[in-house]
């Protein structure tokens, strides 16, 4: 190869040198900025959802608790459709009562205030009545998640109350922490 | 000669810049995912902790209820209670207060219940007193209230077994 060519060719050689140089620093902040972006994001999104989670944990305790508190109610009072209404409208109004009960039952296996105050802030309590059907003879209450009491009167005084379903209530089958997913690079 | 060495060493160089193209974004890349696995599984592993020691909570907590409420319905005197504590917890069993016509059952220090009967009964034949008429069953340490139940239980003293 003659002189001139070579030269030719280390020219061109320097200049996609250079070129790439540029580009690669061009690419490096891109790279970095998508990398914490994605990162952050994704770290984000498992946060959200895995704290969904203990926040319906929260309002589904809140459901159990009251509904045990109805059932305990009614059985030991009057035992008719009037004490039901009163008992079920008294425990639903007293939001204090309401959080003693549920921080009671979190305390009792170790987790602490602020761990729970932070579930509180998120969470609160829930506003929508537990009262899901409202018949003159049925009247059936939400007790967490796929969970219904069922009081049954006849002319306005309890018959029978089902609350198996507290007694069988599983969290776990209706509720699950999932692992975090593999990350992804976009 | 001299820019036959310059041409190789050049060449060298542009595959040495693709390279590190690749490392780069790799380098990033890996980064990237070691802060994502930081953070989620520190949230994995707080977050599962807290929701399996709540519904392990319940369990307990829904057996102790569960004895409260039935005994509303069937509960006659302390041998009933006897039986109904051992069908929710067969390891546990509730201590009887003959002053205070009290059965006291506790799961555990937080699941408490307190059956109150109307009268001390005494079986002729063995001696051995028990309570009857169940007049109310107090949930106060299930409902939190567990500084007011904790005292009505001073001076209580332990009865016949039945």
């Amino acid at each position: 190869m003659d002189k001139k060519k070579m030269k030719i060719l280390v020219v061109v050689e320097v200049v996609v040198l250079v070129a790439l140089i540029v580009v690669l620093m061009m690419l490096k902040g891109g790279y970095e900025e998508t990398a914490k972006r994605s990162s952050n994001e994704q770290v984000k999104n498992y946060l959200d959802k895995n704290t969904q989670v203990l926040v319906d944990q929260w309002r589904a305790v809140d459901q159990y608790s009251m509904a045990w508190k109805l059932v305990h109610t009614v059985l030991s009072g009057a035992k008719t459709e009037a004490a039901f209404n009163t008992s079920l409208a008294a425990i639903q109004a007293d939001k204090d009562a309401r959080f003693k009960q549920i921080s009671h039952l979190y305390s009792s296996v170790g987790i602490n205030a602020d761990v729970q105050n932070g579930i509180f802030k998120k969470a609160g309590l829930v506003e929508e009545s537990i009262l899901l059907k409202n018949e003159k003879t049925s009247k059936e209450v939400a007790c967490g998640q796929n969970c219904v009491v069922k009081f049954n009167f006849v002319k306005g005084k309890l018959k029978n109350v089902d609350y198996s379903a507290l007694i069988q209530y599983n969290l776990a089958n209706s509720l699950k922490i999932e692992k975090p997913a593999e990350f992804r690079f976009e | 000669m001299n820019l036959k060495n310059i041409f190789i060493a050049l060449t060298v160089l542009v595959f040495g810049v693709i390279a590190l193209f690749f490392m780069q974004k790799s380098g990033y890349a890996d980064q990237a995912k070691a802060n994502y696995e930081k953070n989620t599984n520190a949230s994995y592993k707080g977050n599962s902790m807290v929701f399996d020691l709540v519904n392990t909570a319940i369990e307990t907590n829904k057996g102790t209820w569960a004895i409260a409420c039935e005994a509303l319905q069937t509960v006659k005197n302390t041998q009933d209670m006897a039986k109904l504590e051992a069908k929710f917890f067969p390891a546990t069993k509730g201590s009887m207060s003959i002053t205070n016509k009290t059965r006291r059952f506790e799961a555990n220090s937080s699941n408490v219940i307190v059956s109150n009967f109307a009268k001390v009964e005494e079986n002729k034949t063995t001696g051995v007193k028990s309570l009857a008429g169940l007049l109310s069953v107090d949930v106060s340490v299930l409902l939190g209230n567990v500084v007011a139940a904790a005292e009505s239980e001073e001076g209580s003293e332990e009865g016949e077994e039945e």
